[in-house]
């Protein structure tokens, strides 16, 4: 489902710094991955590269099978919304708009009719039990409430891959335990390959695949 | 200077395009400033130097209008003591056809006297003919020209020009060129001598000459031998030093002057709150910035003077670069000044040169400076009331809060109570235009309320068009009312200025067009001149009488115009012959009964003036209007106030034999014609010039002719409104820029969620579009309504204090719809920039941005 063959990232400034270095990885369908590591270790970029967010600075990346190396923006961004679904530390969540506005907002890009994404927020927001709050606004919510409405928004087209990035960084320890049982369930249900970005080390642990990195270089995957 | 440094200028370099943006403001307000009142006075200057190179020697001139005086005046002039010399002079602008530019300036002099005054340098032709004035008079067909201008046109000792003169073409002989001098460079060189006499013949003068001008003998005090020639001319001589022939060249231009000064304060109030937008939104997406320094230590003072240093150095730049634009587009204007001028007051002058004040140059960087700090006033208080703690905790939007706005619209109401009551005082001058500005003040207090409400009632429109980028367009507006509203207030100003201008050139054209229906009645219009305005030359008495014979004719009426100095204004005085007149040709009374105010000045018992003449004067209907004639004082009563729009400083007609009587004048300007139903045009075109072929100077305009030359002057003067157009177009583009480069920094993780989730580019740039395009139909509406009463506002200030015409109420629908394609697509255009800049950011530095 996913594969990086020696996927390095430089940033270049006054001095150049290197985030990854030469990694290569490969996710199968319906996997669920954690992915550890210290501050600066590599993991976010490695997570936005995969979620097609940034470039690599060398080496290829297939998602699904497509090689997203040359490919144009618009086509990136149409891999993006077809085939990964984001979970982001800070929810990331419009504030002008309802949560079930928030949840209709990736269907809309894909010009569904209104009748329909109509049903498949509802029916989101019904999956994380957040039926009572259709039209609620980000700030009238808790921060699991919220990261519970971004889950849905990620969910939106039933993506085959969902990359999250902290979620439960910015929670409190049992609104994250809540919020990746979640996750875990929707997993299940939905088949999906999962990537969690965490310094947490239960969530990392609670994962049956987990990948270790640090200075830019895989030091750890281990699975069950 | 030190904080200066440290924390404006680095904000100033991350922000570089956003500067730039804002000091824009500054200097489109500067250049309209600087370009309109430079072109103007370069004109002036050129007017004055014009007058001044030909015054040479002259001490002092004597005139008495257009009408000019007889001979036997100079006779008079001469005799006094004290008279050192005293020549004659006929000055007259000429369109020869020629290849070079237009017009040339005939001086004509009695070489006799005039060189006691002028300096005829000739560098080339025979001396003798100015060595010996009797050969200059002796051989009439003699011109002298500049070299400038002879080199134009390729003329040589002997070349031949042919001058269509009132007796008949007659051909001229370059007898001498003129070497390049102070007098050689008047008018732009573009000037000819001639001999007095010939030029009598030539532009229909009779025995008659337009002026003396005359130099005191030595020890003689110029202001005593004024006095002393006025006192035995009478008062219906003008005796004054040629630099007064300026002054009444400025008060034709002032309606320009006072329209250029409305315009500029315009646009200077747009930059004004361009700048204040700016930095409040600076304040407000520097607030942390603040705190820090706050919390280091800094007092509030030295953060409202870094914020109000910030906002004079902008202003200066602003200012400075301004000057420049303005001296660039003053050339341009300048020139079609000069033919607007030329076109309405048949006072022809180019300005070769841009002449810049250096007071002016001052003055409006001066103004730069000080609308810069007073727009950077309020934000700069606000961040000095930035509390430090507060400050350090972040915030999203700026958010006007619902208690500012509420307390906006109490004043607002406030101000609308004073404004109501101000109309019920509005003859008073200070109370009406302190009502105007309370207006506006209050309409601006109420935008930010407005552009929320509007914000609002489209995000239904804008969701049901396009679902996300719509929604998040409308809502971004929503969530910042202040940084909507800057944009907003300075679109609405400016369109309210457009509508108001066109809604004054609608009424105009309204009122025009019925008054050339009644007043232009003539099937055709016989001048000796190229256009009506120009009366440099003159027909017979006799002329009429010639085409009343020629078969086809029903009957005909002369006209008499001239610019006659009323309380040292130029004002145009009408003479017909009233009786003749028929009813369908009375102008629209305003004050008295029409066939008795017509049967009264045709018994030459008293005036009828317009009703611009009767306001710019203060002259009263029944009240006697006095006027200094050449043989005497002429005191008539105002038997009539009428609609008139013959010239905008007003204008009095009178009995063509009172005019006769009083000025010495039977000349005629025009005549106008009125067929029998049955003769075509044509036919009755081909008749008169048969008639009057080879043995008069004429010019044939049909009825329709006259009608389109006079809306193609109205269409210049309402020039400017394309002018106020340009500006609207600018402070929309500007503003909007402006705008949504700070939306899209506020947005920049909205929009990164955007495309984190599946938006296409193209999806991204929609959203910009319509948030600029929703700026922009807000603007409109705001700017629309603000015009209806903007509109109230200028045509009461044109009926007071620019042109005395009272012009109904008419609001320019049309060109409010014309309007929105323009401003929506400037605001499109304004958006392409911000929009790409949207789309080009890295996407996972957008999602981290705070």
């Amino acid at each position: 489902m996913i594969s990086l063959s020696s996927v390095s990232k430089r940033f270049d400034g006054k001095r150049q710094v290197i985030a990854l270095d030469a990694v290569n990885l490969h996710l199968e369908k319906g996997e669920m991955v954690s992915l550890v590591g210290p501050s600066g270790s590599g993991k976010s970029t490695l997570l936005n590269l995969i979620g097609g967010l940034d470039r690599p600075s060398e080496g290829d990346i297939r998602i699904d099978g497509t090689l997203l190396r040359g490919i144009s923006d618009d086509e990136l961004t149409r891999i993006r919304r077809d085939k990964i679904g984001f979970i982001f530390q800070f929810f990331n969540l419009l504030p002008t708009l309802s949560c079930l506005e928030n949840v209709s907002l990736p269907l809309h890009l894909r010009g569904w009719p209104a009748a329909k994404i109509n049903d498949r927020a509802r029916e989101l927001l019904s999956l994380v039990k957040l039926e009572k709050r259709l039209d609620h606004l980000p700030e009238e919510l808790s921060g699991g409430e919220r990261q519970r409405v971004a889950i849905a928004r990620a969910l939106s087209v039933y993506p085959p891959i969902l990359l999250a990035d902290e979620p439960t960084g910015n929670l409190d320890s049992n609104t994250g335990v809540e919020i990746l049982g979640l996750i875990r369930e929707l997993h299940e249900r939905l088949g999906a390959t999962v990537l969690i970005v965490t310094h947490d080390r239960g969530v990392a642990e609670s994962c049956p695949r987990q990948i270790a990195l640090k200075d830019g270089h895989i030091v750890m995957d281990k699975k069950g | 200077m030190r904080l200066l440094r440290l924390i404006s200028w680095q904000y100033v370099r991350k922000h570089l395009l956003r500067t730039v943006l804002t000091m824009a403001g500054i200097v489109l307000g500067v250049a309209v400033f600087v370009g309109m009142h430079t072109a103007n006075q370069s004109v002036l200057s050129a007017f004055n130097k014009t007058v001044d190179r030909i015054a040479g020697a002259t001490q002092l001139q004597i005139t008495a209008g257009e009408s000019g005086f007889d001979e036997e005046v100079l006779e008079r002039v001469q005799a006094v003591p004290g008279v050192r010399v005293a020549v004659p002079v006929i000055e007259a602008v000429v369109n020869l056809n020629l290849k070079s530019q237009g017009n040339i300036l005939v001086l004509a002099v009695d070489m006799t006297g005039d060189r006691g005054l002028r300096d005829y340098d000739l560098e080339e032709g025979d001396d003798t003919v100015i060595e010996d004035p009797l050969v200059f008079i002796a051989q009439p067909d003699s011109l002298m020209v500049t070299r400038e201008f002879a080199s134009a046109n390729g003329l040589v000792i002997n070349s031949k020009i042919t001058l269509a003169a009132m007796d008949g073409p007659r051909t001229f002989t370059v007898r001498g060129i003129m070497k390049s001098s102070g007098l050689t460079s008047a008018f732009g060189g573009n000037l000819a001598i001639m001999d007095i006499y010939a030029a009598q013949k030539v532009f229909g003068r009779g025995r008659k000459f337009d002026r003396i001008d005359l130099a005191a003998n030595e020890g003689v005090a110029v202001p005593d031998l004024q006095k002393q020639l006025s006192g035995m001319l009478g008062a219906g001589y003008e005796v004054e030093s040629p630099s007064a022939r300026g002054k009444q060249f400025e008060s034709l231009s002032s309606v320009y002057g006072m329209l250029a000064n409305i315009t500029s304060l315009f646009a200077l109030f747009i930059g004004m709150f361009i700048i204040y937008n700016s930095f409040a939104i600076a304040v407000t997406q520097r607030r942390s910035e603040i705190g820090i320094v706050r919390a280091l230590g800094a007092t509030r003072g030295q953060i409202q003077t870094l914020f109000l240093t910030e906002s004079a150095i902008l202003g200066l730049i602003g200012a400075g670069v301004g000057l420049l634009f303005g001296l660039l587009i003053a050339r341009a204007i300048s020139a079609s000044l000069g033919n607007f001028l030329g076109e309405i007051y048949g006072v022809a002058q180019k300005a070769d040169e841009v002449s810049s004040d250096p007071r002016l140059l001052f003055g409006a960087l001066v103004m730069g400076v000080v609308t810069s700090v007073i727009a950077a006033w309020i934000p700069a208080r606000a961040a000095a009331g930035v509390d430090p703690v507060q400050a350090l905790q972040k915030g999203r939007y700026q958010q006007l809060s619902a208690g500012e706005n509420r307390v906006r619209r109490q004043v607002a109401a406030g101000l609308f109570v004073v404004v109501f009551f101000c109309l019920f005082f509005a003859q008073n001058r200070v109370i009406f235009y302190s009502g105007y500005f309370l207006t506006v003040i209050a309409g601006l207090l109420l935008v930010p309320t407005m552009a929320l409400w509007l914000s609002r009632a489209i995000r239904p429109v804008l969701k049901f068009l396009r679902p996300v980028e719509g929604t998040l367009a409308a809502d971004s507006l929503i969530q910042s009312p202040r940084r909507t509203s800057g944009a907003v207030s300075a679109l609405a100003l400016s369109i309210a200025l457009v509508i108001s201008l066109g809604g004054m050139a609608r009424a105009s054209y309204n009122s025009i067009d019925e008054w050339m229906r009644i007043a232009l009645n003539p099937d055709m219009f016989l001048t000796p001149t190229q256009n009506i305005t120009d009366r440099s030359f003159r027909f017979p008495a006799s002329f009429a009488e010639e085409i009343r014979q020629i078969p086809g004719v029903k009957y005909t009426q002369v006209v008499r115009n001239a610019r006659i100095l009323y309380k040292g204004n130029p004002v145009m005085f009408v003479s017909l012959d009233v009786a003749n007149l028929r009813p369908e040709s009375y102008l629209p009374a305003i004050q008295g009964d029409s066939k008795t105010m017509y049967r009264l000045a045709a018994e030459g018992k008293g005036f009828i003036v317009s009703d611009n003449f009767a306001e710019l004067y203060k002259v009263k209907y029944n009240e006697p209007l006095v006027l200094n004639t050449p043989n005497g004082r002429l005191a008539l009563p105002v038997v009539g106030i009428v609609r008139d729009y013959s010239d905008q400083k007003g204008s009095v007609l009178l009995d063509r034999a009172v005019f006769v009587k009083y000025w010495n004048d039977d000349s005629i300007n025009a005549v106008r014609v009125y067929l029998n139903s049955d003769t075509p045009i044509a036919t009755m075109k081909a008749r008169i010039e048969e008639k009057v072929a080879g043995k008069t100077r004429l010019f044939i305009f049909t009825n329709q002719d006259l009608k389109t030359y006079i809306i193609k002057i109205t269409d210049q003067w309402f020039g400017l409104t394309y002018i106020q157009l340009a500006v609207a177009v600018l402070v929309a583009i500007l503003g909007i820029i402006n705008t949504l480069t700070v939306s899209i920094t506020d947005r920049r993780r909205e929009l990164g969620v955007l495309q984190a989730v599946g938006a296409l580019r193209s999806q991204v740039r929609g959203t910009i579009w319509l948030e600029a395009i929703a700026i922009g139909v807000i603007g409109l509406v705001v700017g629309l309504f603000f015009g209806s009463v903007a509109l109230y506002y200028s045509l009461e200030m044109s009926a007071r204090d620019i042109a005395g015409l009272w012009l109904d109420y008419t609001y320019p629908w049309g060109m409010a719809a014309g309007l929105f394609p323009v401003i929506l697509g400037a605001a499109l255009f304004a958006a392409l920039g911000p929009a790409e800049q949207a789309v080009r950011g890295g996407l996972v530095e957008a999602l981290e941005y705070e």
